[in-house]
């Protein structure tokens, strides 16, 4: 074919019929993935919010389903084991907050630097991250062995044999940190990943202005590194907020919500309820309730950015 | 006069540089000691996955030979690498890769056709469906997986490796990372090939896709370490071993009286072989794509 045969007809076909298969084929390449997305999220996203709203069970029985109008975010709200929960997630929040964010930045300061094997330190730092909570699981599970596994030898090692051997995971204190102490290590990478990009993302030019005007490193790095971060320390806080909200694997996998519901958490109190209880409309209600949370944090990190005009 | 003036910065610069210098030997010291902290948990997974005594793994944790292996065996790998009966973890791999390299495919293709409509098409609805793909967005796995599991088990779709992979190939992240990375690309290359009476199709397959490797690269990664570790959705929809993913395989060593750990970590360091390989493909592209338009995003 060469450009004249190409060409010509296009140009002499009127324009409108161009148009109109132009947009048929804009349509067929959009279809796919708005078709899935309607069927896989969409529907089951209001589907939630009708099924919160019934007491439908989880196997379909002979009665027919009943609307039931609020009850469920009632009986949800007069659970007592459900505000535990919200409040377990929200314990979980504050302490892997600064664990895995400290961690991420200081990390990231440290690689932000022409060093040698610069990749592989990277990849090293970010292999946590890929591996999967399962095996993250597996690992710390042995870790924590209690009264003589390795945690528990370094920290009587530390301590000098002060220190008892602590059961990292059936003591209701512990728990709960233990389950953060494995999820910053597994998640940090993914933050600094995202910090070393907020770093490279600093102009030169600031900090050379800086050096000029006679600025320490300290000065340097409260009034330009800082500053030059704030869009992604605000996105860093809030992304590892909502995986926070929405812990699930570590817990059913090492603790199942226990000692005592110290580790019972909104998703595993919401999957307990459908599928142990087979109360459907029930577990609905909660996901319904979880997804508030998460919008609420989401357009808080939208006020958050305007305020700091990004 | 001039001497002074002229030799003061110069020293000053010398004094500079040894004080950067002997600053870098600290911060890369303090680099390879965290690095080495917090990679030997993972260290230690390898060196266990070759003793083939579960109680010797357990009591060794506790001091130095965690981290040593005077009788390197691949016992472990070897109990385990069956395509069928109790310890089929060949097959579970196996049913993994299937699932993983079905949704990365499909959602590369399904994820960016509609992503270079939304940047270029001339659609008149355009800015209503992209807002749409923004408010999508937010909406968390876990809060649909309830009605999901419903639909799906209606359909007939339990057990299925059909149920493992639609649901997550299109979404709403990736659309969105791929109209971004369309969208900052020369319009000149799009009036350019209409000119010549390319078609819509034609000049995506070839004349962006080419041009988007870094977006291919960094959406197949984190498609990838998303669907290899997904494990509350597979424990809801399989209940046998024909679908069964390796994570929900491994999770179920937590359930036995004692826990094989000899077993659990030679199919954990399996697990993390596929993932590993894929990081190391993309992990080229995948910083500078990945962060610069999610931050924005």
């Amino acid at each position: 074919m060469t450009l004249q045969q190409t060409s010509t007809p296009a140009l002499r076909r009127p324009a409108k019929r161009r148009d109109r298969q132009r947009l048929w084929q804009e349509m067929a390449m959009i279809a796919p993935a708005f078709l899935l997305m309607a069927i896989f999220l969409i529907t089951p996203f209001l589907l939630s919010f009708w099924t919160a709203m019934t007491n439908q069970p989880l196997v379909p029985r002979p009665t027919p389903v009943r609307f039931v109008g609020l009850l469920n975010f009632e009986r949800v709200f007069t659970d007592p084991l459900f505000w535990t929960s919200l409040w377990n997630v929200t314990r979980f929040t504050v302490w892997v907050l600064p664990l895995q964010c400290g961690l991420a930045f200081l990390t990231a300061l440290l690689l932000h630097q022409k060093l040698p094997m610069q990749n592989l330190l990277r990849g090293l730092f970010f292999l946590p991250a890929i591996t999967s909570m399962v095996v993250v699981c597996v690992i710390w599970g042995t870790l924590f062995q209690y009264p003589s596994g390795p945690l528990n030898q370094i920290v009587g090692f530390l301590s000098g044999g002060t220190i008892q051997p602590i059961d990292w995971l059936g003591d209701p204190n512990w728990a709960m940190f233990s389950i953060v102490l494995l999820s910053a290590w597994q998640a940090y990478g993914f933050q600094m990943i995202i910090y070393l990009a907020g770093l490279q993302g600093i102009p030169e030019e600031l900090y050379d202005a800086a050096r000029i005007d006679g600025a320490s490193a300290l000065r340097r790095f409260w009034h330009v590194t800082m500053p030059g971060l704030r869009p992604t320390h605000v996105f860093v806080l809030v992304i590892t907020t909502i995986q926070a909200f929405k812990l699930y694997t570590q817990v059913a996998i090492l603790t199942q919500g226990g000692p005592n519901e110290s580790t019972e958490t909104v998703v595993h109190y919401m999957v307990r309820a459908g599928f142990e209880e087979q109360k459907l409309g029930y577990a609905s209600a909660v996901s319904v309730i979880l997804f508030v949370i998460v919008l609420l944090i989401a357009l808080l990190q939208r006020k958050l950015l305007r305020r700091f005009d990004v | 006069m001039s001497d002074i003036a002229l030799s003061r910065p110069v020293s000053l610069a010398i004094a500079r540089g040894n004080g950067k210098r002997s600053l870098r030997i600290v911060q890369s010291l303090c680099i390879l000691v965290i690095a080495l902290v917090m990679i030997s948990p993972l260290f230690m997974l390898l060196i266990a996955s070759l003793k083939d005594d579960r109680f010797r793994i357990l009591a060794d944790m506790g001091s130095f030979r965690a981290f040593w292996v005077s009788d390197p065996t691949l016992s472990n790998y070897k109990e385990i690498a069956h395509f069928s009966g109790e310890l089929a973890y060949g097959r579970y791999l196996f049913n993994s890769l299937v699932i993983l390299a079905a949704t990365v495919v499909s959602g590369l293709i399904v994820n960016s056709m509609a992503g270079f409509v939304l940047a270029w098409g001339s659609l008149r609805g355009k800015a209503a469906l992209l807002a749409l793909v923004v408010a999508l967005y937010v909406i968390p796995q876990e809060s649909i997986i309830m009605p999901l599991v419903v639909m799906m088990s209606r359909a007939g779709l339990t057990d299925t490796f059909a149920v493992q992979i639609l649901p997550w190939v299109a979404s709403p992240l990736y659309v969105f990372l791929f109209y971004q990375f369309f969208a900052q690309l020369p319009k000149e290359l799009y009036e350019a090939a209409e000119m010549d009476g390319a078609s819509v199709f034609r000049i995506y397959r070839s004349i962006y896709m080419p041009l988007s490797l870094p977006a291919l690269a960094t959406v197949s990664i984190l498609m990838g370490i998303e669907s290899w570790n997904q494990y509350l959705w597979p424990t809801l929809v399989t209940q046998t071993d024909y679908a069964r993913p390796i994570a929900v395989a491994i999770a179920t060593f937590f359930g036995q009286d004692s826990i094989y750990w000899d077993r659990a970590m030679a199919a954990s360091v399996l697990m993390m072989i596929p993932v590993l390989i894929l990081y190391l493909a993309f992990q080229r592209w995948f910083v500078s794509s990945f962060v610069g338009s999610a931050v924005k995003g």
